[in-house]
């Protein structure tokens, strides 16, 4: 049984990536602690927000690239209808989404601890549009960077994403925080 | 012509190519049309360029049909991550005051999806390309798939758990005694030990089970093991936690 060879290689490697972001994360949230994870529902929030950025911009960066090597995406910066319509899909996604998350924490609080928080609705909505900012222009460049430097960016992005998409989520959510 | 008004001869020729493409965007997304059969065998494209253009194509909504096609898996497994917070929630308290195990939280919830997403597309493959033995447990591949996993879960598990200790110790000069040091190790390892072996062996029985109904166990596997390295991730960490302090 061959335990070390390629796959072993591949799997480790991108395993470090996710975990380096997912450290990078909760280092923030432990600095924060008393600004964030105190506020009542944050534990029911975050990880679902942290893993909706993942699978919002892991999605994109696959249709991307499905895109790319089937030719009806051009390597180019520049944006046709199917990036842009790509675009406002991800955008519009991480918005309903993170809204949908918010509710769910908000009804939480209420119903067991009998606190009325609808803050915790307006900041992830808030974190998300801040995030997207970052993260899908990121996604798009670094997909067709990948693309064009002749890789695969199936097999990249996604132990990337998740861990600029863990980082940024937390800041976007202190920023959140900030503004409100 | 056929009962959705294509007329199947003329799109064997060339020069009406273009047409036929957009024809394709009218299809209703979840018929196998004769169309897209007709177009692969005549013009040689590929299955899979068909498909883009018939979702994505000249006359589609882009943004349209990601929203209806993502919207429901997502809501789905926000609610799953929702309930297994609620865990974490309820001793969140005792959860907020042991740092290196906030720290530890992304990391954890992306490591175990991920596990999840490399079993099950393993998994998927094996079983397409009929490596898969009928008693699942003799077969070669499989072994050596969860001892690689099993190697690798139990390396990154570790080593995640001393840099999570070492990032505070700088941060914020937090001391952690070298007990609350050991806990916080074994409450890592345990947690990355369960859910793996949970995901592989649920992985496998939910794949035999797919694939013996003829279906994709790749549409299947990926949502269902992702959704238990969420919802199990905190679930059993908030066990642990309070097992162990």
């Amino acid at each position: 049984m061959k335990i070390f060879d390629k796959n072993f290689k591949e799997i480790f490697f991108s395993q470090l990536v996710s975990i380096f972001g997912g450290l990078i994360a909760g280092t923030f949230l432990a600095i924060y602690t008393d600004k964030l994870l105190l506020i009542p529902g944050m534990l029911i929030l975050i990880p679902g927000f942290l893993e909706m950025r993942g699978n919002i911009s892991g999605t994109f960066a696959s249709r991307i690239s499905s895109g790319l090597f089937l030719g009806v995406v051009k390597p180019k910066y520049h944006e046709t209808k199917l990036v842009k319509g790509n675009m406002w899909a991800a955008t519009l996604l991480g918005i309903i989404v993170s809204a949908f998350l918010g509710l769910i924490a908000f009804a939480f609080t209420y119903f067991t601890m009998g606190t009325l928080a609808p803050k915790i609705i307006l900041l992830p909505v808030i974190a998300a549009l801040l995030t997207d900012l970052i993260e899908i222009p990121l996604t798009w460049f670094a997909t067709i960077w990948l693309f064009r430097k002749g890789h695969d960016p199936n097999n990249i992005m996604g132990p990337f994403l998740t861990s600029t998409g863990d980082v940024s989520s937390v800041i976007g959510l202190l920023v959140a925080m900030v503004i409100l | 012509m056929n009962g959705n008004g294509f007329h199947l001869k003329k799109i064997k020729l060339l020069k009406h190519l273009p047409k036929s493409l957009n024809q394709l965007t009218k299809i209703k997304r979840h018929k196998h049309h004769p169309l897209l059969h007709h177009l692969h065998k005549k013009h040689g494209i590929s299955r899979k360029t068909l498909l883009y253009i018939k979702e994505y194509g000249p006359h589609s909504h882009v943004a349209m049909v990601i929203i209806k096609e993502s919207l429901k898996v997502l809501l789905l497994a926000s609610i799953l991550s929702a309930f297994g917070g609620f865990a974490l929630e309820e001793i969140k308290t005792l959860f907020v005051s042991i740092i290196p195990l906030v720290i530890l939280l992304p990391a954890l919830n992306d490591m175990i999806g991920d596990y999840g997403t490399i079993v099950s597309s393993r998994l998927s493959t094996m079983l397409h390309e009929n490596v898969v033995q009928k008693k699942w447990w003799q077969t070669p591949e499989l072994k050596e798939l969860f001892v690689q996993i099993a190697v690798v879960a139990m390396i990154t598990a570790a080593l995640s758990a001393v840099i999570a200790m070492i990032i505070p110790v700088f941060t914020s000069g937090y001391d952690i005694a070298l007990g609350n040091a050991m806990k916080i190790f074994v409450i890592t390892i345990i947690d990355v030990a369960v859910l793996v072996s949970i995901l592989f062996f649920t992985s496998i029985y939910a794949g035999l089970r797919i694939y013996k109904k003829k279906e994709d166990p790749n549409n299947f596997l990926i949502p269902i093991t992702t959704s238990i390295a969420d919802f199990g991730n905190m679930a059993v960490l908030a066990l642990l936690v309070m097992l162990f302090f």
